[in-house]
């Protein structure tokens, strides 16, 4: 599969495909039945269906009996945060090991042409882009998903949120478990904007921020108040009437599915003339641009919407540009 | 009131390459472009004071090693977020292979 067919590298090594990112199919007139099924089908498959199917596993595997979660006890947390870290150790190890360690694929499909283990930088701790987001995120990040995971159990619990059965209510159930990724998306883009204002990212994001070329191993690495707010998606399963295992489907977008973003490749190949891809790439753009796309593909279209949209053609480019131009402006005024 | 500096010899810099040059407290970074002319600027990003010297010139481009901010070097300008202050820029010279940078 050559990366060639698909997009374009420039001088420096980097590549970008040459079609722009499309929002949902739904925001733009007339619909297209044939895009919103395409779009319907990569909306579960794979990622969402992998979600899921890691939220069931850990309600029938992993988490202890209701009687046991009224209470909460350090055996079970710590339990909860050995089986996180022991997930997040193998799933962002395999594709960080596939491609970065191994570089299976080589840069075919890398939206940056260099890999961050060569280029040591000072501003990592121990000098290593690696080693600081894997510290961070084992460190921080997911004992903060644990946090997240223990409270948000702990409530339904005890009966502090309301816990609707599979039995009696399917269709809502339904209905909440496919805007589980709209409810994460819209909660994405308002912590992420409300952290890119001057002080929270000085203080809070900038940590993330350090991993322009970002790998696996960056998607979960936060400062504790960032790691805390993303996770915090969970929490709003409190308020909207759920159930648990609905509230660990998203927390599970929220905390494996940090990777799609920081994968670093627009498509992942599994064989020679097959792949699949990383729904990377407008995340990517943010790493790269920092003041756009705040949110996700815009399934929630509040990036389109603020203005802050950049799909990677030549004339998100110059909307980016336009606006930086103005801050600029501003700023070499004072 | 400004005077020239003597920085260093003109084969001290490959085309699109640059060097730092500190003098006086202060720090600069000196650029030859691919037409092969000189330029100079602060040395240091004006988003988080990192040395501009250690990032990759292309074209009339400098990328900041720490964000991948850029600067047009040959006019100061930001061109690339999160640096978004303008660099400033000293004028140079060339004599008997000597770069000089006005201060």
């Amino acid at each position: 599969m050559d990366d060639t067919k698909y997009g374009k590298r420039n001088k420096r090594g980097d590549w970008a495909p040459y079609a722009a990112l499309e929002a949902a199919p739904f925001w733009s007139k007339p619909w297209n039945m044939s895009k919103i099924l395409n779009w319907l089908v990569s909306y579960v498959w794979p990622w969402n269906a992998f979600h899921m199917v890691t939220a069931l596993a850990y309600w029938y595997f992993v988490i202890p009996d209701v009687e046991t979660l009224k209470a909460i006890h350090w055996t079970w947390a710590l339990r909860l945060y050995v089986v996180n870290a022991l997930a997040i150790f193998v799933f962002y190890g395999y594709f960080e090991y596939q491609l970065y360690v191994r570089r299976a694929q080589g840069t075919s499909f890398k939206f940056n042409g260099k890999f961050p283990a060569d280029n040591p930088s000072d501003v990592f701790w121990f000098n290593s882009q690696n080693i600081d987001n894997f510290l961070r995120s084992f460190l921080i990040s997911i004992p903060l998903w644990t946090v997240v995971e223990v409270l948000m159990l702990w409530f339904f619990a005890n009966g502090n949120a309301p816990w609707l059965s599979w039995q009696e209510h399917p269709y809502w159930l339904a209905v909440v478990v496919l805007l589980v990724p709209a409810i994460h998306e819209a909660h994405f883009f308002c912590i992420h904007t409300a952290i890119h204002t001057r002080l929270g990212y000085k203080w809070i994001h900038a940590i993330h921020h350090n991993s322009v070329n970002p790998t696996p191993w960056s998607s979960l690495s936060m400062h504790p108040v960032e790691a805390f707010l993303y996770h915090a998606v969970a929490l709003w399963y409190l308020l909207i009437p759920s159930n648990p295992i609905v509230a660990l489907f998203a927390l599970h977008v929220a905390g494996f599915g940090a990777l799609n973003g920081h994968i670093g490749f627009d498509k992942v190949k599994v064989s020679d003339d097959k792949s699949f891809k990383s729904h990377a790439y407008a995340h990517y753009l943010h790493h790269k641009h920092f003041e756009v796309n705040y949110g996700g593909d815009q399934l929630v279209p509040l990036d389109l919407i603020f203005g802050t949209w950049h799909d990677g053609s030549p004339e998100g480019e110059a909307r980016m540009q336009e606006r930086f131009a103005k801050k600029r402006a501003k700023l070499n005024a004072q | 009131m400004p005077q020239w500096i003597s920085a260093c010899d003109t084969d001290a810099i490959e085309q699109e390459e640059v060097i730092r040059f500190d003098h006086a407290s202060q720090t600069f970074a000196i650029y030859r472009s691919p037409d092969d002319q000189f330029y100079c600027t602060s040395g240091l990003c004006t988003h988080e004071k990192v040395h501009l010297a250690d990032g990759l010139v292309m074209d009339h481009e400098i990328e900041c090693p720490k964000h991948s901010g850029a600067f047009d070097y040959r006019t100061g300008e930001a061109r690339r977020s999160p640096a978004c202050v303008n660099l400033k820029t000293f004028s140079t010279k060339v004599e008997n292979g000597r770069i000089y940078i006005e201060v």
